[in-house]
């Protein structure tokens, strides 16, 4: 699966008019380390000066460098150059007086579809280039730009499972007839998008996570068993995304990837996506008297070795916070 | 006067400082700080007529407020909107901008605000029968729920009406079915705005109905 670390490689090359004190502490600074060390690593120069990190990390500091004169390249871990020098000006300007320059997100050499995510990590945005003929399965009433000869068509996915999840019953499909087109996406939730691209493996995702997909991933609804389900303070239903091709799924907050490797415990609310492979359970955290007095309740355990995609808010946290407030008997308009 | 748009795009604040006899229009409700020496006085929103059209037709507010600085130094003052997101400013200089029902912030002396006949199409896509025109020469500052995103249309491009912010004057807006008839209805997308032309659209990467739509199935 893509979930390829990356490293960020110092290539000792400045700018010009800017000198190596100047690049040394502003190093030290995004570091947080001592100017000794860095000034050590320009004579070792290329090495590499960030390990182990996502692309979006590995191009967050990237750019933070570029800003202060210093260029540095992304390689994957295993030394293929993903970017090098100035990073891509991806920031959208015109006479607007803030740029979000560094909160984009643009994808170099991956195989798959060309898109990038604007906005991150408050409100994600997500900008899919469809080539010809190519079809992009969406969530309902998720589309919020795209070019006129881009038709849409409505699709019930997944049988009657997606219509006791409470997520909305039908995927729209957009095809880009006669030439290439431009979709953008708005999820709903308030946070953050991620993106795997698929390679005949599965994830699963929780039943409102789900954004978009290459038509050749397939969707299914699947049942979590009662117990899970109902412990789970989620739906009863998780969505299962296998195959081969893009996947976009987005959280409520923002998001965190964690290798697990043996036992790991997130809160139910938490979880938004995990890969076959893990088994879980719904549990308790500790005793009876945690179970009720703690706040914690239940939780589920992983077991196994995969990822788990967790975001930082919690919609039942969320839900709690607003119920008193809400007017009693009115109907929620949604315009 | 010296102005900054902190608070990133989630929260965005305008600060404004204000210097001796300068003065700024704002959205009602829109101060949250200010040094207590500026003097604040409710405006009618243009003409009374203007106005009244702006409230009922626009869904702009009758009133707006002017902040001035009468004293002989410079003041503070801080303006926010309802909404969680972004805050974009505008250059105006003898141009100008329409802005969705409710985008409006503030804007300098020079700039004025205008209603306009949008059409049988707008009302049609819920966007009200007239719309706003900020011209004039000066800042404008405007927000929206979400991110701010610019796309430059040169053709037609398809927006989800929910989810326009603002675009140039010279573009035409048309109301048109996303899909099928049985698309559009069931597929949540409804109806959409295409725009026409060439120029800036400013879109918002969040809205309302796609946060009632997450959060209203998983209230009992």
């Amino acid at each position: 699966m893509s979930f390829t670390q990356y490293r960020v490689v110092l290539t000792g090359v400045l700018n010009p008019g800017v000198t190596q004190e100047q690049a040394i502490e502003a190093i030290a600074q995004l570091f947080n380390t001592q100017p000794e060390r860095v000034s050590q690593a320009f004579t070792q120069a290329p090495i590499a000066i960030k390990k182990d990190v996502d692309l979006p990390t590995a191009q967050r500091i990237q750019n933070a460098l570029s800003q202060s004169g210093v260029m540095v390249d992304i390689q994957t871990m295993e030394g293929e150059a993903v970017s090098s020098g100035q990073p891509q000006d991806v920031s959208i300007k015109g006479d607007q007086q803030t740029s979000k320059g560094s909160d984009e997100l643009q994808r170099y050499d991956m195989p798959g579809l060309q898109f990038s995510i604007e906005g991150r990590p408050d409100y994600a945005f997500l900008t899919v280039q469809l080539p010809k003929n190519e079809t992009l399965k969406v969530e309902a009433s998720a589309m919020a730009t795209m070019d006129t000869h881009i038709v849409m068509k409505t699709k019930i996915k997944g049988g009657l499972g997606r219509l006791l999840t409470s997520e909305s019953l039908f995927i729209n499909e957009f095809t880009a007839e006669n030439g290439p087109g431009e979709i953008g996406i708005a999820p709903g939730t308030p946070g953050d998008l991620a993106h795997v691209h698929l390679n005949n493996e599965t994830i699963y995702l929780q039943n409102s996570a789900f954004v978009a997909s290459s038509s050749s991933v397939i969707t299914e609804t699947k049942w979590q068993g009662l117990a899970k389900g109902f412990f789970s303070g989620e739906s009863l239903f998780l969505i299962r995304c296998s195959g081969n091709g893009d996947l976009w799924f987005n959280t409520y907050g923002g998001i965190i990837m964690l290798d697990v490797d043996g036992d790991y415990v997130v809160d139910t609310g938490n979880i938004v996506a995990f890969t076959e492979g893990l088994d879980y359970d719904i549990t308790k955290v500790g005793g009876y008297k945690s179970l009720f007095f703690s706040g914690e309740g239940f939780v589920c355990r992983f077991k196994g070795k995969g990822k788990v995609w967790i975001q930082t808010r919690n919609v039942g946290a969320f839900l709690h916070w607003v119920e008193p407030f809400r007017p009693v008997e009115s109907s929620s308009s949604d315009d | 006067m010296k102005a900054d748009i902190k608070g990133g795009a989630a929260f965005g604040y305008l600060d404004l400082a204000l210097e001796p006899g300068e003065s700024v229009t704002t959205e009602s409700d829109a101060m949250s700080s200010m040094a207590a020496e500026l003097d604040m006085e409710p405006k009618v929103n243009g003409s009374l007529v203007s106005a009244f059209f702006r409230k009922f037709l626009g869904g702009e507010t009758f009133f707006v407020s002017r902040f001035s600085n009468n004293t002989q130094e410079t003041k503070r003052l801080t303006l926010v909107q309802p909404t969680p997101g972004e805050i974009r400013c505008v250059d105006l200089n003898q141009g100008s901008i329409c802005l969705q029902p409710g985008a409006f912030l503030a804007a300098t002396d020079g700039v004025t605000l205008g209603l306009k006949w949008a059409g049988l199409a707008s009302f049609i896509g819920r966007e009200g029968l007239f719309k706003l025109e900020v011209s004039g020469t000066g800042k404008l500052w405007y927000g929206a729920y979400g991110a701010l995103l610019e796309r430059e249309v040169d053709g037609e491009l398809i927006v989800d009406t929910s989810h326009l912010v603002a675009y140039d004057p010279s573009m035409k807006l048309k109301v048109q079915l996303a899909g099928g008839i049985f698309s559009s209805f069931f597929g949540g997308e409804g109806l959409v705005t295409r725009v026409e032309g060439k120029g800036k659209v400013v879109i918002q990467s969040r809205s309302i109905s796609g946060l009632t739509g997450w959060v209203n199935p998983k209230l009992y």
